[in-house]
């Protein structure tokens, strides 16, 4: 079996999915997507049986992956989900429709609609932006006036939906940790909690948050495993908080990143990514 | 393999096991590098993509 690992940026992950493909016996190639080329409609054998996209950019990332599906290929995982995931409305959608428990959520199209909209949330809040990660712009709003300097500042912005639409969110107590599980299809692959650095609510590894295995419980698991299913599946970075109400799901990452999550754990975490993939594609 | 950073011309060392699209940085001015192309034992680098709005997981 043939596996191209799509990259635009070859990080540890990268490398360690291809070492682990190898290791596993998979025909195993690294494809640099900057370098890619199609023309439409074209099929593309060179690629293989399956595609495991790990493009850092997300509409990179999306619009090769819409391509290589209009080509015929399997790509894991695929554009519906890849869409569901990098959009954190399309993500809390997808949660609550399928009842995940997860923060309440609030869409405003207009700056007026936005303060409106804080007054039901109550402050503090979280205003998030629509497309982002690694806590990039998440932002702790603690009364009106915050809210009101935020808003000028983001029509600031050059992207129409970050200029004018707000996704805010309620703020969670929680222990200055969250919980990151990396699932494949079905199964928990690996469990952490993320803890922030001294001075820093964010729980993000790119923010310094440290990662410590532990073992989730069944109603975790439940969560997590519901919360993979409701976006659409593959391969995901689940992030739940846990205050004392009962666990949150806030965030599913398409694209997870796991060297965090490896440092702490004993499972061979691309091993099982990769063997994953391969059951997918025998399908 | 050795190569000099365009940056601040500081000789920039990339591992010999280093692959195209691996990323070195210069120790000296820490402007960042992608590996282009690796041929007879010569490196090829070209400056890093900058980190995106819409970059990460």
């Amino acid at each position: 079996m043939k596996v191209s690992i799509t990259f635009d940026r070859l990080r540890w992950e990268e490398k360690a999915l291809y070492e682990a493909a190898v290791a596993g016996g998979l025909e195993a190639t690294l494809v640099d997507s900057k370098g890619l080329i199609f023309e439409v409609p074209q099929k593309h054998p060179e690629l293989g049986d399956v595609v495991l996209q790990r493009c850092i950019s997300h509409y990179r990332s999306s619009t090769l992956t819409l391509m290589l599906e209009g080509a015929g290929l399997e790509v894991i995982n695929s554009y519906r989900v890849a869409e569901t995931c990098s959009n954190k409305l399309a993500t809390s959608i997808a949660l609550a429709n399928s009842r995940v428990p997860t923060p309440r959520t609030f869409l405003a199209l207009t700056s007026e609609a936005a303060e409106e909209a804080a007054e039901k949330l109550g402050y503090p809040l979280v205003l998030k932006p629509f497309t982002g990660s690694w806590g990039r712009m998440v932002t702790v709003v603690r009364d009106r006036s915050t809210l009101q300097s935020l808003i000028e500042y983001k029509e600031e912005l050059a992207n129409p939906q970050e200029q004018h639409m707000y996704y805010l969110q309620e703020y969670v107590n929680r222990p200055p940790r969250d919980i990151r599980a990396i699932v494949a299809g079905d199964h928990i692959v690996a469990c952490v909690h993320r803890i922030a650095p001294p001075g820093e609510w964010r729980t993000n590894v790119a923010r310094g948050a440290v990662s410590k295995a532990f073992k989730p419980d069944s109603e975790l698991k439940e969560v997590i495993l519901k919360a993979a299913d409701a976006v659409g599946g593959g391969i995901l970075g689940v992030d739940a908080m846990e205050p004392e109400s009962g666990y949150l799901v806030h965030e599913v990452n398409n694209t997870v990143e796991f060297k965090g999550a490896q440092s702490a754990v004993d499972a061979d975490i691309p091993a099982q990514l990769i063997r994953y993939v391969s059951e997918e594609a025998r399908r | 393999m050795n190569t000099s950073c365009t940056e601040c011309g500081a000789t920039l060392a990339v591992p010999n096991d280093a692959i195209a699209g691996e990323l070195v940085s210069c120790k000296d001015c820490s402007q960042e590098y992608e590996v282009a192309e690796i041929s007879n034992g010569n490196v090829l680098l070209k400056p890093a993509e900058q980190v995106g709005e819409d970059w990460g997981e």
